[in-house]
């Protein structure tokens, strides 16, 4: 079980390298995809995906349906591991260590990188216990601190305002946006380094959706965040970086800006443009 | 090739006449069903008295009650209960949560459920009379509750093993990606979810071992008498219901029609009472 401590410090990142493609910046590498192959079974589903994802940003992940993306992001904290008969081999480097290595703790590993779900799944338990959960299985908190940490991880989810009166009922018996930034505010309660969001707002309303997207723009100075998204306005609208797959392969990686104005492979440019076939 | 009238005229009498068959087929089904619940309720309404719940089994020739049977039945289907939602519940949690990796052991584990699901009672009676009556060297109550436990066991694994399978794995992944071992995101947000059908499946575990019968006659016998010793022979109302039918006197028909009714009636609002309860459970979540 973690300490207090590293529930509560931000990361202490090693400095990467300079993204390729990018301009150099600001940012530091948080996490760095080295030749990762992933196999469903016999299907080859990653193939030797090399990418690193800058800390405090946005990066988009985009692709058709089935090129991999989903399947990338459920890498970053291992959650395929549910499954029996999925493997991932090559590396994936969180502030310089192999979460892929056996010896790397899954509760270790879960608690720096928090993630979000295409649908909102909140647990049949109240709205606060909803975001205590987690919290009370890592930290011993008492009642008041953790009133505030509750209390923090709902603002922090631009949920506060409107739960504050219901934190004792269901969180079931929210709407689907509440819902999702109810899911967003139990996975900020633990303060993880890296949040990982697989298209969280395709069950959402043009609204909801952009509230998700506001609260997105303001987490990045906290959190280094991955999203997965179909939509592509979404990834040009929220993200500094993004990365393009195809087949399971990382087609083009670069900022936003550039890759959604002069993308430097020929398959990219006819993916945003939409004259994919 | 027809032309689309006389296309849309066939579609519709062939539409029409498989309603028919399955309206008509469903009401033969029904009407024996509904005809054994109209007799058992004439027949038990008239039999019963106060005195079915105050006084014991009576000799022949006298009247009585069926008190004694009433408490060795609510006992033993308790124990039963105690025996067999615990073991089974464990056991479909097992199935549903933990065995996935073993997909041969598992499916082979569903196969032997099943058919203990549907062996016959009274084979049942007879193992716990062959490996505890015989052991111990007497009839006893605790060896009836082991057999209806042995009938609630599979009732109980299936429906466990059911209801977790229809919580969505997005839920599993949701809290697994909190960091949080699998065996607290089973008890603490799995059962939960899980909670209504796990729920349902000891309810209609009760009713269907309310009104066994045979298992009980190799295990907790019978008793005329007053007791509370589950050690000893125990009486249960379908043991009674049983050996009043066959004897000769009026008195003793009379008490098994009334014991009839009330075993129907006590299975009757367990099996609607537990499917209202997850009908209910399923509407508030699709609210």
């Amino acid at each position: 079980m973690p300490s207090e401590a590293t529930l509560l410090d931000p990361a202490a990142g090693e400095d990467g390298g300079a993204l390729p493609g990018v301009a150099a910046g600001p940012a530091r590498t948080k996490i760095v995809v080295r030749a990762l192959d992933f196999y469903y079974r016999d299907y080859h589903a990653l193939k030797n995906v090399n990418l690193e994802i800058p800390e405090r940003q946005i990066t988009a992940i985009i692709g058709p349906s089935g090129c991999g993306k989903s399947t990338l992001l459920r890498v970053f904290n291992r959650i395929y591991s549910v499954y029996a008969g999925l493997e991932a081999t090559g590396e994936v480097l969180l502030d310089g260590e192999n979460i892929l290595d056996q010896g790397y703790s899954l509760n270790r590993l879960r608690t720096r990188v928090g993630m979000v779900f295409q649908k909102a799944v909140p647990f049949p338990l109240s709205v606060f216990e909803n975001v205590a959960f987690g919290l009370r299985h890592h930290i011993k908190l008492s009642r008041g601190q953790m009133e505030d940490r509750v209390e923090k991880a709902l603002r922090e989810a631009a949920l506060w305002d409107e739960v504050k009166d219901k934190l004792q009922s269901s969180g079931l018996g929210l709407s689907g946006g509440q819902q999702q930034r109810l899911c967003i505010a139990r996975a900020v309660a633990l303060r993880p380094q890296v949040l990982l969001l697989d298209e969280p707002t395709s069950a959402l309303d043009p609204i909801a959706t952009g509230r998700i997207e506001q609260l997105l723009s303001d987490l990045q100075n906290d959190y280094t965040i991955v999203i997965v998204t179909h939509n592509m306005q979404q990834a040009a609208r929220v993200s500094t970086y993004t990365a393009y797959m195809y087949l399971g392969e990382m087609v083009e990686f670069g900022a936003t800006a550039e890759l959604f104005t002069r993308p430097q492979r020929r398959q990219t440019e006819d993916y945003i443009t939409g004259r994919f076939g | 090739m027809q032309s689309p009238r006389s296309l849309i005229f066939r579609r519709r009498a062939s539409n029409v006449i498989s309603k028919l068959l399955g309206t008509a087929a469903t009401l033969f089904g029904l009407s024996w069903l509904i005809w054994i619940l109209i007799v058992t309720l004439l027949n038990g309404a008239r039999a019963l008295s106060p005195r079915i719940f105050t006084e014991i089994t009576p000799p022949p020739g006298s009247d009585g009650g069926l008190a004694n049977a009433l408490v060795g039945s609510t006992l033993m289907s308790l124990l039963g209960v105690l025996i067999g939602a615990p073991l089974g519940i464990a056991a479909g949690t097992y199935l549903a949560e933990f065995a996935e990796r073993r997909p041969v052991w598992r499916e082979s584990v569903r196969f032997v459920n099943d058919i203990l699901l549907s062996a016959p009672s009274i084979v049942l009676g007879l193992f716990v009379y062959t490996i505890y009556v015989r052991q111990v060297g007497h009839f006893s109550g605790v060896a009836g509750a082991i057999a209806l436990g042995l009938i609630v066991l599979p009732v109980v694994v299936r429906t466990t093993d059911e209801t977790l399978r229809l919580v969505p794995n997005m839920m599993r992944e949701a809290a697994l990606s909190l960091g949080i071992p699998r065996w607290k995101v089973t008890v603490q947000v799995l059962y939960r979810a899980a909670l209504p059908g796990i729920l349902t499946g000891v309810l209609l575990g009760l009713a269907r071992i309310t009104g066994e019968t045979a298992p009980l006659l190799f295990t907790a016998l019978n008793n005329q008498f007053w007791s509370a010793d589950l050690n000893g022979p125990t009486a249960s109302v379908p043991v009674v219901i049983f050996q009043f039918a066959m004897s000769p006197y009026d008195a003793w028909h009379s008490l098994a029609w009334a014991g009839a009714f009330v075993v129907t009636m006590v299975v009757l609002v367990l099996s609607v009472g537990a499917r209202a309860y997850l009908l209910k459970n399923r509407m508030d979540e699709n609210a």
